[in-house]
């Protein structure tokens, strides 16, 4: 445009500078009709040139104009669409949100005459719901198919044959994790409510399927009970500016207790089996028929310390824990459960992580004196990606190995329930992405039964999860 | 409880393991003191924070996995589950929200 107007206007001065000088020429001077029709001719054309222009002039005018307001109308729409974002609208979704895991298992169990097979499908959402800044109300499900079974005896036209037990259809469990209630109280404290998660070690709060590196959890947890109905008061302070901080909880449970009520070491079961007495994951609450059994008069306590020092940034630190509980498990409340775990994490850089929980658990009883349950595990994972070999595939993998062992303690007054294992485990997980772990391992297994032969029983385990 | 020798020695086992470790820790925290000596200690960034937390249990999230409004609500469940002071919980969510994008 501006080229267009730039030799116009040198024209328009040019000419003008001719009519002038024409118009100081002496009145007499003698101006040929030729030229004078020439330079009439020509202050035509600047005139019409000059009126285009004007008009050129107009309609660019009107078309800022109409700009200017296309512009205002992006601002207006603009922040209105940034005030939406800001406050979205409300609805009975709107503080919901669902997180969670989900698992796919295929397995091969060596040296006791099992199949291979696709053995675990299991779902496990948490439900979150935000009432306000403060407080959250969250429940874990874990809903998984199950093999059912059956027994009898062969038969074939009439003649009785040997006896089986063997599957028969199948069943879906569904299991309730955890369903509590978080109270920020203030920024150091906060009340958990309802059937909990117990900080007894750190395997229970963050072992979910995708979290843990391996598909089956370390031995001796098994000896802990993963929840209970209580209540508690947990928080952390922080210690600098560098992220360490000191981590607490303390709580009180129902704790665990007796299948038949007794102190006993042991019982019967349903279909006359010998069986530990001791029930650590029940005691939740009054009865299905509305009786009080195995709620004892004495609720169990129990709290976690840690210790959590990074360094270097990201990637680089050490947490250290130690916990434990302790209360009646009889409805008499004349024998005590005790647990005492130590737990411990390193991270030396993003590739390397050691992890571990020793866990140990005594409790009384009437006829059979102290038993005491204990487990040990460690942990250790190695990311490819440390080697930067530039070649993705690897890098996604993380090699993983674990050494755990128990003890169950049962092995008083000729139970024959005693059992020591001990597990090595060595493995990989594939990181398809952030969320989607595809992971393999192998497991030597070796148990002892006091009085019996050793077993091995080594186990090929390949799991997919999902976190979501 | 009746004192048992085999349990006992595990026990001193298990917890020289652990003073081991608390050893480690110590020095750690004293190195990271001298380290920072001659300047004020660094406060960490909603995302360093981010990074040094959530990574000690699972795989880091993108934070554009979920929006601001469910990153208010998992920020809570994880301050709990994971045990996070509240200053860094809330630097956490601040960098998430931002991250979100919407």
């Amino acid at each position: 445009m501006k080229n267009n107007f730039t030799p116009r206007f040198i024209s328009s001065a040019a000419a003008s500078c001719i009519l002038g000088l024409t118009a100081t020429q002496p009145a007499a001077a003698a101006v040929s009709d030729e030229d004078f029709n020439a330079l009439k001719a020509t202050v035509q054309q600047l005139q019409q040139a000059h009126d285009q222009d004007q008009k050129q002039i107009q309609t660019l005018q009107q078309q800022l104009g109409e700009t200017q307001t296309l512009a205002t109308n992006a601002v207006v729409a603009a922040d209105a669409v940034a005030q939406a974002q800001a406050n979205p609208p409300r609805n009975a979704l709107h503080n919901f949100t669902m997180v969670g895991d989900a698992e796919i298992q295929y397995a091969k169990t060596y040296g006791n005459g099992t199949h291979n097979g696709f053995e675990l499908a299991d779902f496990a959402p948490i439900f979150l719901y935000r009432a306000n800044d403060n407080i959250l109300f969250e429940a874990g499900f874990d809903i998984m198919l199950q093999n059912g079974s059956a027994s009898g005896t062969n038969s074939y036209n009439g003649v009785a044959g040997s006896a089986y037990t063997h599957d028969s259809g199948s069943s879906t469990s569904v299991s309730l994790s955890f369903a509590q209630m978080d109270y920020l109280v203030n920024d150091y404290v906060t009340f958990v409510g309802g059937y909990m998660l117990l900080p007894l070690g750190t395997y229970s709060e963050r072992g979910a399927g995708w979290l843990n590196k391996i598909p089956d959890d370390p031995l001796g947890v098994e000896f802990l009970p993963g929840a209970g109905a209580g209540a508690q008061l947990r928080g952390a302070y922080p210690l600098g500016e560098s992220g360490q901080m000191l981590t607490y909880a303390v709580y009180c449970a129902n704790g665990p207790s007796s299948v038949d009520g007794t102190g006993n070491a042991y019982t019967l079961d349903g279909g006359g089996n010998k069986i530990s007495n001791l029930d650590l994951g029940g005691n939740v609450g009054i009865q299905n028929d509305g009786n009080n059994g195995n709620l004892h008069s004495a609720p169990s306590g129990g709290g976690r310390l840690g210790w959590f020092v990074p360094w270097g940034g990201a990637h680089k630190d050490l947490e250290l824990g130690v916990s434990g509980q302790t209360g009646s498990w009889d409805d008499a409340s004349s024998y005590t459960w005790s647990a005492l775990v130590l737990d411990g994490a390193l991270h030396v850089g993003p590739n390397v992580e050691v992890k571990g929980e020793y866990i140990d658990t005594w409790y009384n009883t009437s006829d059979a004196g102290t038993i005491r349950p204990w487990g040990a595990w460690v942990q250790a994972g190695y990311k490819l990606a440390g080697l930067d070999l530039d070649m993705p595939i690897i890098s996604d993998i993380e090699l993983v190995g674990r050494v755990d062992k128990e003890n169950n303690g049962l092995d008083k007054l000729g139970s024959g329930l005693g059992a020591e294992t001990r597990r090595y485990t060595m493995g990989y997980v594939y990181y398809i992405t952030n969320t989607l772990l595809f992971e393999g391992d192998y497991e030597f297994i070796h148990s002892c039964i006091p009085g019996s032969s050793p077993l091995t029983a080594n186990q090929l385990i390949f799991q997919l999860s999902y976190g979501f | 409880m009746k004192p048992n020798s085999k349990h006992s020695r595990r026990l001193i086992r298990a917890a020289v393991a652990v003073l081991a470790l608390v050893a480690l820790g110590g020095l750690i925290a004293v190195a990271q003191a001298d380290d920072t000596k001659p300047a004020a200690p660094k406060k960490l960034t909603g995302a360093e924070l981010y990074a040094v937390n959530c990574n000690r249990c699972h795989p880091e999230r993108y934070p554009t996995e979920f929006n601001s409004a469910q990153w208010q609500t998992i920020m809570i469940h994880m301050r709990v589950r994971a045990n996070l002071p509240a200053k860094q919980a809330k630097e956490i969510l601040k960098y998430m929200k931002e991250e979100a994008g919407n």
